[in-house]
């Protein structure tokens, strides 16, 4: 075996041994310590007037009915767990949802930001997934970016009248594709790369971790259709009531009148 | 889940604020300086700290310490290797007309970033595995943060548990019946074990709310802390470690 053979080999071993890794990476979560320190609070900042616009929200929530208190504490820990749950994927190993497209079309995106930080502060204290450094940078990606995305392509299609299946797979996919890029832009603008600067490295972090996100991405808009279409078929009546569907006209709510009867007949047969 | 472990740790009593100030601290520290013998000094200390003072098993501790590792990896991959026509000094493997290369300042680069990130890490799992959860939100009550957020988050972390249990219900009678047979069906049935979820979170939070009002809520929950006054022993050492790891920062950066 020559030098570069054995190099070659080694670097060879060493990705099998990323992959044979990588079932235990979960979604995009920029671990502890790898953002320097300037980058860590710049992200914070940037979260910042997003994080205030939600706590304003919420309070509001809250003063118009104490109740949504329970409600807005259960639809975070909703996320939590749907979100740590290990879920199937196409290669034979698990993956976690992001949950943060279903969060975006379920409570707004508003709501989303202040349950997202929780959820992000509660997922790196008893997960170890994540950071409290990097509180802010995930954050951004995934509590703000991703579901800012979600929710306008939402309701983007539903202004087009598109299915809505297809809709919310659309949303809930390109708000988690929309995260994994924020997020490898993220790390790309703290190591720049030697050749190329931030772009190249931006193209690399790209494709590093998208063997995992890509079809990862595919199955968060197959399960957010999955569980939304589950939840207008036998919840339509409590969402509307709670109002966490405000965008529900009357147009659409008899849809899902429509689409209950449909689905009971089709349980009843 | 990390909690559990938590529990069982013996620095479990010490004052949260300590550990939190101490945590906090030397993970600034530790990412400020990105450097060798900082982040060796506070990758063990905190080891001995959690291993040894702290209790918690030694195989736990490692098997968490490699929950990032998979990111950390490819994240120093990627600072390593570049694509690019012209060789650099590391390593330079030829693929075609381009070169997999590296420079010798990237990998040390790379290296140092992955040194500071797990002792980081470590920070995270000192605070994480000896202070609660409740004594977490204690400190951030006491550090005047919103009450809406405080109590927000400690009803999420009650309803965590309560979800866990009823999503492992779930998807235990959905393994029973075969519903992750193939990829499909275990797609269809994580949808609907999340439906269930959903709906089942709802009534659970309406009938919680029932009973926060009949015990008189009105609009704050009130929680008595358990006093643990911080020693003075435990503050002079924090202040005192704190003090030697930024003359290690100074030392490393002026050597």
């Amino acid at each position: 075996m020559t030098k570069k053979e054995k190099i070659l080999l080694k670097a060879s071993a060493a990705f099998a041994v990323l992959f044979a890794a990588a079932p235990v990476a979960n979604a995009m979560h920029i671990m502890e310590g790898y953002l320097p320190a300037g980058y860590c609070i710049a992200w914070g900042v940037v979260c910042l007037p997003f994080l205030v616009a939600g706590f304003l929200s919420l309070k509001k929530k809250i003063k118009e009915n104490r109740r949504n208190m329970t409600l807005i504490a259960m639809a975070g820990a909703f996320i939590f767990v749907i979100s740590s749950l290990k879920i199937p994927a196409p290669t034979g190993s698990c993956s976690h949802m992001t949950g943060t497209g279903l969060g975006a079309i379920l409570f707004g995106p508003a709501a989303v930001s202040i349950l997202g930080i929780i959820v992000l502060l509660f997922q790196a204290i008893l997960l170890a997934h994540g950071g409290l450094t990097t509180l802010g940078a995930n954050t951004f990606s995934m509590a703000v970016a991703g579901p800012l995305v979600s929710f306008g392509i939402y309701k983007l299609c539903g202004k087009l009248k598109v299915n809505r299946k297809v809709s919310v797979f659309l949303a809930a996919c390109l708000g988690d594709l929309f995260t994994y890029c924020v997020t490898s832009i993220q790390l790309a603008l703290a190591n720049p790369s030697e050749a190329g600067g931030v772009g190249a490295s931006a193209v690399k972090f790209l494709g590093v971790f998208a063997p995992t996100q890509l079809p990862l991405a595919v199955i968060e808009g197959i399960l957010t259709v999955v569980i939304v279409i589950g939840l207008e078929t036998y919840a339509g009546p409590e969402l509307r009531r709670i109002g966490f569907l405000p965008e529900r006209s009357a147009g659409a709510s008899a849809d899902i009148a429509e689409g209950h009867g449909t689905e009971k007949g089709g349980a009843g047969k | 889940m990390i909690d559990s472990l938590c529990c069982r740790s013996r620095l479990r009593d010490k004052n949260a604020g300590v550990k939190s100030a101490f945590a906090l601290i030397t993970l600034v520290i530790c990412i400020a300086a990105r450097s060798f013998p900082v982040s060796a000094v506070v990758f063990v200390t905190n080891g001995v700290l959690t291993v040894w003072k702290g209790k918690i098993p030694a195989s736990s501790y490692v098997r968490l310490l490699l929950v990032p590792a998979a990111f950390l990896l490819a994240g120093m991959a990627v600072i390593i290797v570049n694509i690019s026509d012209v060789p650099m000094d590391a390593f330079a493997i030829p693929a075609g007309r381009w070169y997999l290369t590296g420079s010798r300042h990237a990998v040390l680069e790379a290296l140092e970033l992955g040194g500071a990130a797990m002792a980081s890490v470590t920070c995270l799992y000192f605070l994480a595995l000896n202070t609660s959860v409740t004594d977490i939100l204690g400190v951030l009550r006491a550090l005047h943060c919103p009450s809406l957020l405080t109590e927000l988050m400690m009803l999420i972390y009650r309803f965590i548990f309560l979800l866990m249990e009823t999503a492992s219900a779930l998807m235990t009678a959905q393994e029973a019946r075969l519903g992750n047979r193939n990829l499909r069906t275990g797609l269809r049935s994580f949808g609907m074990m999340g439906t269930a979820l959903f709906l089942r979170s709802l009534k659970r939070a309406n009938a919680l709310y029932d009973a926060m009002e009949a015990r008189c809520y009105d609009g704050e929950i009130r929680v008595l802390a358990r006093k643990q006054p911080a020693e003075a022993g435990d503050i002079l050492l924090t202040v005192l470690f704190e003090a030697a790891l930024t003359g290690v920062m100074i030392w490393s950066r002026i050597r």
